[in-house]
């Protein structure tokens, strides 16, 4: 690892994890106030994240092993939002009388 | 107001006075790194940042304690059972933190004999209190899991946050105990310890300020107990399944089997997972209750919670967990900036949304809003945010300068030392280190005064 792939590296790391916290949060947002921009928003910050995820794999030292982690971390992160949300809503339709963004 | 939760205002108190004396040996320690020769033979940088991170540990675990002791009989509708001895361990444990800062303070250190083990200083990080005193947390600790497991039967009756809390006690004790042999192998000793701190930050305590914020939440909030505790044990599931081999990032460098490089990095790399749920849960949570709360600073301090630990666990946990990267990064100012962000976001959030709600019920005001909180909170935060992103510029200096392009070396680490980059960073942690003590004094006040009664906001959330 050459010292300027390093930083690269790491700071790509840290920016794949930081758009799929962007992507979690706007398409939560986004659903609460059933703001579709919002959504579309959170949508293309994962996409931001898988285009890190593959620059990680195609221009960074790090081993292959590690590359698909974080090409299969990019799929598992577009799930995560959508599928909690609806687990969510299933919880308070289930329980209780309010729902969420209405 | 219940016994216990008196008990709960003395922890607190005690909790939020260790935290000011952190935040002092905080500040002194950062001084050491603008001027290295600070009080030079009298009282070395060492034995400061022993006391700015042991007293870390110490006022969390009080804040805990506080929040268990504050909730239990709320709860199970009883008085905690037991409470005498409860009340006695917790002047053995002030008493007990006041003697070993003490010796830390004017003896510092001894030689290398079990003497010093028992009586000076045990010489492992974040716990280096010696023998007598650990096995005094330790009986403090066994008296809490008794009042805990008492009540309980006692009331027969066990809600789900408390069966989650009952078996989280296990572990919690279980590994405060396996790292106090003296074992002369540094890689086997380091090996153990690890289980301690990592299984302690990274899981049990996780897992214990779960059930606090399940509580709190629905307290603050009015979410129905059957929502947060279904969210609860998915959680916890989560959290336990990648923060357990986690561990193995604490071994890369060790001594231990070549292995360890894998477990480590796949399975903390998985850590960030839980904690995108987390994101969503709390905008869920705060969009269903409109925002509406009768204890508004309580709720920020939640909400800083839930994306300060996605924040500072997740993003700066993230950046250097592989073990391509943590060779550099390693034990730098990048580790400091992580750990004081994780810590941060995770736990010390939390415990400070404990504060709010036990200021609520002692001062009998319907809804708790005001300025001064803002203040504080805005300073805490503000404060925070710039050490660690003075402390990540000083890292990746060092790790850039130090190790990758000189290669390790003293002439290396020295020249790194003196980078412009680096000594930026310095300064920046100890410039916003004052602004986020200045944020500490705010709280601290603002905890003090009595509230305004202001009138209930409109919706405000039903009673769980
Ligand atoms: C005024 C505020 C603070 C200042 C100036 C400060 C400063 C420092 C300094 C100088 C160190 C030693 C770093 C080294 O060994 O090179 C340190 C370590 C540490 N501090 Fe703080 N600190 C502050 C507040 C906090 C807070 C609020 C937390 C947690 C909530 C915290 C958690 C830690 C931890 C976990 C370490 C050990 C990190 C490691 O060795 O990797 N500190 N701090
Ligand atoms: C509650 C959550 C967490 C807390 C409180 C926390 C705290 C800390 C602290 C204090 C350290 C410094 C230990 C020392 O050497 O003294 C540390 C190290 C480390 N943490 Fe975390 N952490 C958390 C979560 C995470 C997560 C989720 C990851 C990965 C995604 C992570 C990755 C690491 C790594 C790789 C190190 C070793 C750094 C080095 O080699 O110097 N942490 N953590």
């Amino acid at each position: 690892m050459t010292p300027q792939a390093l930083l690269e590296t790491a700071v790509l790391l840290g920016f794949f994890v930081l758009a799929g916290g962007g992507y979690a949060g706007l398409y939560s947002i986004g659903r609460l106030r059933a703001n579709i921009g919002l959504v579309r928003a959170g949508a293309l910050c994962w996409f931001t994240a898988f285009g890190i995820a593959l620059v990680v794999a195609a221009a960074t030292p790090l081993d292959a092993g590690w590359k698909l982690f974080i090409l299969a971390s990019a799929l598992v992160y577009a799930a995560i939002p959508p599928m909690t949300w609806r687990y969510l809503e299933r919880l308070h339709d289930d329980h209780s009388p309010e729902g969420a963004g209405q | 107001m219940y016994r216990s939760q008196k008990l709960s205002l003395r922890y607190f108190g005690a909790a939020v006075a260790l935290f000011g004396v952190m935040i002092v040996f905080g500040l002194l320690s950062a001084l050491y790194y603008l001027h290295p020769s600070l009080l030079f033979d009298v009282f070395n940088f060492s034995t400061s940042k022993t006391l700015h991170i042991d007293t870390l540990v110490i006022w969390l675990l009080m804040g805990f304690l506080g929040a268990v002791y504050w909730y239990l009989p709320k709860e199970l509708g009883r008085e905690v059972e037991g409470m005498w001895l409860a009340e006695l361990m917790f002047w053995i444990f002030c008493i007990a933190v006041a003697i070993v800062a003490a010796v830390f303070i004017f003896v510092q250190y001894g030689s290398s004999n079990e003497f010093t083990l028992w009586f000076i200083n045990q010489g492992r990080k974040y716990v280096e209190a010696p023998r007598w005193a650990t096995i005094g947390i330790v009986a403090v600790m066994a008296v809490f899991a008794y009042n805990v497991v008492a009540t309980c039967i006692k009331a027969h009756k066990m809600t789900g946050i408390m069966w989650v809390l009952v078996i989280d006690l296990v572990p919690l004790l279980v590994v405060y105990l396996d790292a106090f042999p003296a074992i002369t192998n540094m890689s086997v000793d380091l090996y153990w310890w690890w289980w301690l701190v990592h299984m302690w930050v990274e899981s049990t305590w996780e897992v214990l300020i779960g059930c606090v914020m399940a509580l709190v939440l629905m307290d603050v909030m009015g979410t129905s107990r059957r929502i947060v505790e279904a969210w609860l044990y998915i959680e916890v599931m989560l959290v336990l399944g990648a923060g357990i081999l986690g561990l193995g990032h604490h071994y890369f460098w060790i001594g231990t089997p070549e292995y360890w490089l894998s477990i480590g990095g796949f399975f903390s790399a998985l850590e960030p997972l839980p904690l995108l749920g987390m994101v969503v849960h709390a905008i869920y949570d705060a969009g269903t209750h409109r925002m509406k709360t009768t204890n508004r600073p309580a709720f920020y301090w939640i909400t800083a919670e839930a994306f300060g630990n996605f924040i500072g666990a997740g993003i700066w946990g993230f950046m250097m967990t592989l073990p391509q990267i943590n060779l550099f990064s390693h034990g730098t100012q990048w580790t400091v900036s992580h750990g004081h962000f994780a810590f941060w976001g995770a736990y010390a959030c939390g415990v400070i949304a404990v504060l709010y709600v036990a200021k609520q019920q002692v001062s009998g005001v319907n809804f708790l809003d005001g300025r001064a909180w803002k203040w504080g909170f805005g300073l805490l935060n503000l404060g925070m945010i710039g050490m660690v992103m003075g402390l990540l510029l000083a890292g990746m200096a060092q790790a850039f300068f130090g190790r990758a392009i000189g290669g390790s070396t003293l002439m290396a680490f020295t020249t790194a030392s003196e980078n412009p980059w680096f000594v930026s960073g310095i300064y920046a942690r100890f410039f916003f280190g004052v602004i986020f003590a200045a944020g500490y004094v705010v709280l601290v006040y603002d905890l003090l005064t009595a509230p305004k009664h202001l009138p209930m906001p409109q919706a405000t959330p039903e009673p769980a």
